[in-house]
């Protein structure tokens, strides 16, 4: 039983670890003399591969001095991880930026070189780079990506239930109703266990609600401090979202997301509020038949609002050795024609230029196409959150437990309020 | 013949050369990974950093922590919950260790005392989220075996989580409990068995008074274990744990105000002061716990 090897053998493995840990940090590590290596920061290593194989070759092959690592950390350590490297000065030549507050952060430390008078940026409108930009408007980042939520749902089960696509949200509440009353399907994959309660604003409140509170109407009244949270829009979006409650499946309260994302691409729900980058985890591996409806209207005949929210941005890190090659690729990347083969390898992560790209993927289209006529507008939290306590973290408290127990939408809309006027200056009294 | 009373090791001076010799390397270890960092991360606690310059604020920080009504309230609910984690932990890890151990131990599973024992301490062995990923597969309302939502519900999460925690370190304590039973001489059993000893009453009665003293260290142990918890829970629930922060405790405290969460900047210096806070909570506690009750807790002499 006893081994004398074992705890040799334990050391020198933890020690290799440890060495082996800190030469992977080492900035770029450059091919020849005359070839520039750019470190790439990204938090999304599930797309290393498309980023590898379709995307940096095709900027590679035309720019033959610069080779491009993509370098990604998980989305939950991006944050934290880019902000200790950044401060050490070992992170990435090209920094993933994102949108917003977070993004604010980093500028106002001065680790992102700023982009005033790129020409690359000339290809997008203001609302799309004000997203990246500095407190004062200026540019930062070039804007890659955007994402949207609305409705998933399955056309053979609406086909067998003879059921046709909501507009309204009385239709919608019928169509719920007959699935319910069906009794085959569970009429909405959605949760709201505590630790996804990010589904229940992102997927629930900010892509029904901009229908009650008019989009940018309500939300730049509420950053500017003209409209309150306790507002009556804002109750009826919350009230409405409370609505789907008992057509949640059974046991919401611990339902996760991959819960309700797989129980939808199994076929086992009919409708799934979710976001436009789950087109390939709803229809990949099952081949299932999916449309998209858009967040349905409180009366026939109003404006529809659809959340388009700014995800992804690139920018330079101040401290790079070799700007003049990350702008030849940040310049690169700014035109329509990374653009295209962006959107194509990813479908439901669309551009933001103002040149439409073309869509391969049936679906993402029917989702680009929910754009048509709509007014877009981001999700709400940007600018509110930060603060303590803090906006997001506080509404998704309290909308996990609207979901969950009797907690009403005026209770929630009181917390949410009571919150933004505890630090949110145009919101105190 | 005559002792040589100059002996190099007989002199008091050199002995303690020695000494101070043999114990450095593992003193200057202790300074440079604990002693320092504890002390660094006290001091880091007295500043206040915007855009890469400090200040000195002295206590601010810890005045921002016990008067600013959010920040104190979570804290305070945070700890509250961590003392409820300890004592769901030591109520049910002690006595099902304790029935573990004197199973594996007695003369019935004689032959598969090996087998036993590895399987119980398997758990222990695993990686966390894995444990709490199979733990909330187990018990899903769409997939598991129970329909109720218990991470979901305020009442019922906590407990859950205990549980599952115990689940994978119950090896521990039964580890302890196993050794110390093992140490007992065999001569006193048998004298016990000669006297006609019932194998309860040699339990109760001989085994069980002479390894009291693992119970105190086991419960100092689960105190520190629990106290610095953080992982099941931030794995499971995220870093603002719900519902309604019920499962929240010091260590994902911490860790939001300390790396941030969803956009919450994580602000280094105060997250620096909430860990010397919990760092001298769990310091006093134990120093208090030695000198109260371990020092009672006297072994038997045999």
């Amino acid at each position: 039983m006893k081994s004398r090897i074992a705890p040799v053998a334990i050391t020198v493995a933890a020690v290799m670890m440890a060495l082996a840990g800190c030469s992977g940090g080492s900035g770029d590590s450059g091919g020849g003399s005359d070839q520039v290596t750019l470190q790439f920061e990204s938090w999304r290593p599930e797309d290393a591969a498309i980023w590898n194989s379709k995307i940096i070759p095709v900027f590679e092959k035309d720019n033959p001095g610069i080779k491009v690592q993509f370098a990604p950390t998980k989305a939950t350590e991006y944050d934290a991880a880019l902000k200790t490297r950044l401060q050490g000065g070992t992170a990435g030549d090209l920094i993933t930026c994102r949108s917003g507050a977070l993004n604010r952060e980093n500028i106002e430390a001065g680790f992102i070189e700023p982009l005033k008078g790129f020409t690359g940026l000339s290809n997008f409108d203001d609302l799309s780079l004000s997203y990246w930009a500095s407190t004062n408007g200026d540019p930062y980042c070039v804007p890659v990506a955007s994402v949207m939520a609305a409705f998933f749902y399955n056309k053979d089960i609406f086909t067998e239930l003879n059921l046709s696509v909501p507009k309204t949200n009385a239709e919608y509440m019928s169509v719920l109703q007959a699935i319910k009353s069906n009794g085959k399907y569970v009429p909405l994959a959605f949760g709201a266990t505590p630790g996804d309660a990010w589904v229940l604003a992102y997927m629930g409140l900010y892509s029904e609600g901009p229908n009650y509170w008019h989009g940018e109407e309500g939300r730049q009244g509420l950053i500017d401090g003209s409209k309150k949270f306790t507002d009556p829009e804002f109750v009826q979006a919350l009230a409405a979202l409370k609505s789907w409650t008992p057509f949640m499946p059974d046991g919401r309260a611990s339902v996760t997301y991959s819960d309700a994302t797989q129980l939808f691409a199994l076929g086992k729900a009919a409708i799934f509020p979710s976001g436009s980058w789950d087109i390939s985890a709803v229809t990949g591996s099952t081949g299932l038949d999916v449309g998209v409806f858009a967040p349905p209207l409180p009366k026939a005949g109003d404006q529809l609002y659809v959340q388009s929210h700014p995800d992804m941005g690139i920018g330079i890190n101040a401290a790079s050795q070799h700007k003049k090659e990350a702008q030849v690729f940040l310049n690169w990347v700014a035109s329509p024609a990374f653009q295209t083969i962006y959107a194509n390898a990813l479908p439901g992560f669309f551009g933001m230029g103002k040149e439409p790209a073309k869509l391969d993927n049936p679906l993402a289209q029917a989702w680009a196409d929910l754009k048509v006529g709509a007014e877009l507008t981001p999700r709400v939290e940007d600018i509110l959150s930060g603060g303590n306590p803090d906006f997001e973290t506080t509404i998704e408290n309290s909308l996990q437990l609207m979901m969950t127990t009797d907690k009403s939408p005026e209770a929630v809309a009181d917390e949410t309020q009571k919150g933004l006027e505890n630090w949110y200056k145009p919101q105190m009294k | 013949m005559r002792v040589r009373t100059s002996n190099s090791i007989h002199n008091a001076a050199t002995k303690y050369r020695y000494l101070m010799l043999f114990t450095l390397p593992a003193l200057i270890f202790y300074v440079v990974f604990a002693v320092y960092p504890l002390f660094a991360t006290f001091v880091i606690s007295l500043f206040q950093t915007t855009n890469g310059d400090g200040s000195f604020i002295g206590l601010d920080n810890y005045v921002y922590l016990f008067t600013d009504p959010t920040q104190s309230g979570h804290f305070w609910h945070a700890l509250l919950n961590n003392l409820e984690f300890f004592a769901i932990h030591l109520i049910v890890q002690l006595p099902i260790g304790l029935l573990l151990a004197a199973l594996i131990t007695s003369d019935a599973v004689r032959r598969l005392t090996g087998f036993y024992r590895t399987i119980l301490f398997i758990p222990a062995t695993l990686s966390v989220v894995i444990v709490g990923f199979i733990w909330r597969m187990i018990i899903s309302p769409l997939w598991g075996i129970i329909g109720f939502p218990l991470l979901g519900t305020e009442a019922t999460a906590l407990p859950t989580l205990s549980l599952m925690s115990i689940w994978q370190w119950i090896g521990i304590p039964m580890i302890f409990l196993y050794t110390a039973l093992i140490a007992i001489p065999k001569d006193i059993l048998e004298a016990a068995r000669v006297d006609g000893a019932s194998g309860m009453r040699t339990f109760w009665a001989i085994k069980f008074p002479l390894i009291t003293p693992q119970f105190g260290l086991i419960t100092i142990l689960t105190f520190i274990w629990t106290m610095n918890g953080f992982d099941l829970i931030y794995s499971l629930m995220g870093g603002a744990p719900g519902p309604n922060y019920s499962t929240d405790i010091l260590g994902t405290f911490f860790f939001r105000t300390f790396f941030g969460f969803n956009n919450v900047v994580g602000d280094t210096d105060y997250g620096a002061a909430v860990a010397t806070v919990i760092f001298l909570f769990i310091l006093i506690s134990t120093a208090g716990y030695f000198f109260v009750l371990q020092r009672r807790l006297k072994p038997h002499e045999l």
